[in-house]
């Protein structure tokens, strides 16, 4: 009794069981296909180290490596601390040309990147732009020191210019890659609702891109202090003058003093960026968390 | 009912949106073809139709955000003003988005005025807005229950609080056309009522207009007056019915 009348409420059950049904078959994927652009460019790389590994090779001669290096490196210690005020000095002034490098790049790089991003201006102005910001990048920091020290003769401002240039070619490309990696919807649904372009910018990219935009300003202030310290070998200020003499006169112990003291600061700027995207990471993802 | 001429709707100056012979079309398929819709000054229409009928395409082509391949959309946001191109006059839509495309990265608050964008210009926007202003878009925040901390970033609340963070920027912007897709997807009944109530007020009380994507049959029934359904397979088989006849007619009259 009580069977039929469960039978009765539920949907009419089949009177043999039915059997398991088949899954379905799965449509094949053509080899083809799995050919994309990633994986293209990671079979492409493969291929270039193979070949590259042909083209490299020694002196041909038998050196005892270990001998060698350990000779230099024993050169190095202990670390003669006598010049450390000197090299304070000089630190400082390193410091000050790529502050103020970096601060013009970023302002310059802003702009420029907004014209170079393909999301955001017309293509022809993207390409000439991506041009300008490629022929930047091709001279090295070194190169645009001497024509800096050419121009305004060897003191710190010509490594402001240097460095500045040399930026600007990084930033960017950087800034430019950060815009193109914005989601647009925000951005189009303000200009749906009668933003101009600049406030659909402001509050629909800018919000989102500045986290990588100060990541990537702060790297560039690390990478520019490390730069700062190069550029005195051509007299444009900073840390490179003393680098260079005394690697001229291989004073290897005063060369360590000033390396560890780059050590420092560049170290204390990577915690600083590090602090802040964990500050901003931890309240985007805050949503995430919980 | 629509079989009327496009002069006369023109002239008919209770009509803010005339779309006559819409079709849209996604490569080789047409989403919808031949559409023919009004909207008239205090209507709430409700547009239904189960998943990938093309309520959002639809809803794109009414304000702006889509081009039809083929007819024709005008709108008129006030009575003065002649028929215009959607995208001509979209500060007067208010769009209250899927996707809520909120910004992420900022406080409610700033989100919520956002809706006025439209309304200035960049250098007046370019420091913030208009501090006297804040107060209302607090007041709309804490009337939609999300007022507790005007200063979280968006990515700090929940999928519900956001909705409902996207729909306080639509009614800050206070616009003439309401465009709502799928507003109250992740409310709950009290929000869902109190979301819909406002913008069906907004609709009887101030003369503006709503088109809403809907799917629930009894929020349609309550709320709506007339909805629009399309067919996921058929182009040609959307049709127009009225939800609430007596109250429609009653409404026309007093306007």
């Amino acid at each position: 009794m009580s069977d039929s009348h469960q039978q009765d409420k539920s949907r009419p059950t089949p009177s043999a069981p039915t059997p398991r049904p088949l899954l379905p078959t799965l449509p094949a994927r053509p080899w083809y296909e799995r050919l994309n652009a990633l994986n293209m460019t990671l079979l492409i790389f493969l291929l270039a180290v193979v070949f590259s590994g042909f083209f490299v090779s020694g002196s041909g001669r038998s050196v005892n490596v270990i001998e060698n290096l350990s000779r230099f490196a024993q050169d190095f210690f202990p670390p003669d601390w006598s010049v450390l005020d000197r090299t304070a000095a000089a630190l400082l002034e390193t410091v000050v040309i790529a502050i103020l490098a970096t601060f013009f790049a970023i302002i310059v790089s802003l702009v420029l990147a907004v014209g170079a991003a393909q999301n955001l201006a017309p293509s022809w102005v993207v390409i000439s732009i991506r041009m300008i910001l490629n022929m930047i990048r091709t001279v090295p920091s070194l190169i645009w020191a001497v024509i800096a020290v050419v121009a305004v003769g060897a003191n710190a401002v010509a490594g402001v210019i240097a460095l500045t240039f040399y930026s600007i070619g990084y930033l960017g490309k950087f800034f430019s890659e950060s815009f193109e990696s914005m989601n647009m919807d925000v951005a189009r649904s303000l200009r749906g609702i009668g933003a101009d372009p600049l406030q659909a910018f402001q509050y629909g990219i800018w919000p989102h891109a500045r986290p990588m935009i100060w990541s990537h300003s702060i790297w560039m202030l690390e990478y520019n202090i490390r730069s700062a310290s190069i550029i005195g070998y051509v007299g444009a200020g900073g840390l490179g003058l003393q680098l260079h003499a005394y690697q001229e006169y291989g004073q290897y112990d005063r060369f360590a003093t000033v390396l560890i003291c780059i050590l420092v600061v560049v170290t204390s700027l990577d915690f600083l960026s590090e602090w802040i995207r964990r500050r901003i990471k931890r309240r985007t993802d805050r949503n995430l968390s919980h | 009912m629509d079989s009327i001429d496009k002069n006369a709707h023109r002239a008919d100056e209770n009509v803010v949106i005339s779309a006559r012979g819409l079709g849209f079309r996604r490569g080789e398929r047409w989403i919808f073809r031949g559409l023919d819709l009004t909207v008239r000054k205090g209507e709430f229409i409700a547009l239904v139709g189960p998943s990938g009928a093309g309520k959002t395409t639809l809803l794109s082509c009414l304000c702006g955000l889509l081009q039809p391949q083929e007819g024709e959309v005008w709108v008129r946001p006030n009575a003065v003003a002649n028929p215009q191109q959607p995208r001509a006059c979209r500060r007067h839509f208010g769009i209250i988005f899927q996707s809520l495309n909120l910004i992420s990265n900022a406080d409610l608050l700033t989100n919520v005025q956002c809706g006025r964008l439209g309304r200035y210009g960049f250098l007046r926007t370019l420091l913030g807005f208009p501090g006297n202003e804040r107060c209302e878009a607090y007041q709309l925040l804490a009337d939609l229950g999300v007022g507790a901390d005007p200063y979280k970033w968006v990515s700090e609340m929940s999928g519900g609080e956001q909705q409902r963070v996207a729909i306080a920027r639509a009614l800050f912007q206070s616009p003439a056309l309401y465009f709502a897709d799928e507003p109250v997807s992740n409310l709950d009944t009290y929000y869902a009522g109190r979301v819909l109530g406002l913008l069906r007020q907004q609709a009887s009380q101030l003369g503006r207009s709503v088109c809403c994507v809907l799917h629930d049959p009894s929020l349609i029934s309550r709320w709506a007056d007339r909805t629009i359904a399309l067919h996921p397979d058929d182009p040609g088989a959307w049709r127009i019915r009225d939800v609430r006849p007596q109250a429609r007619e009653l409404q026309g009259a007093g306007l």
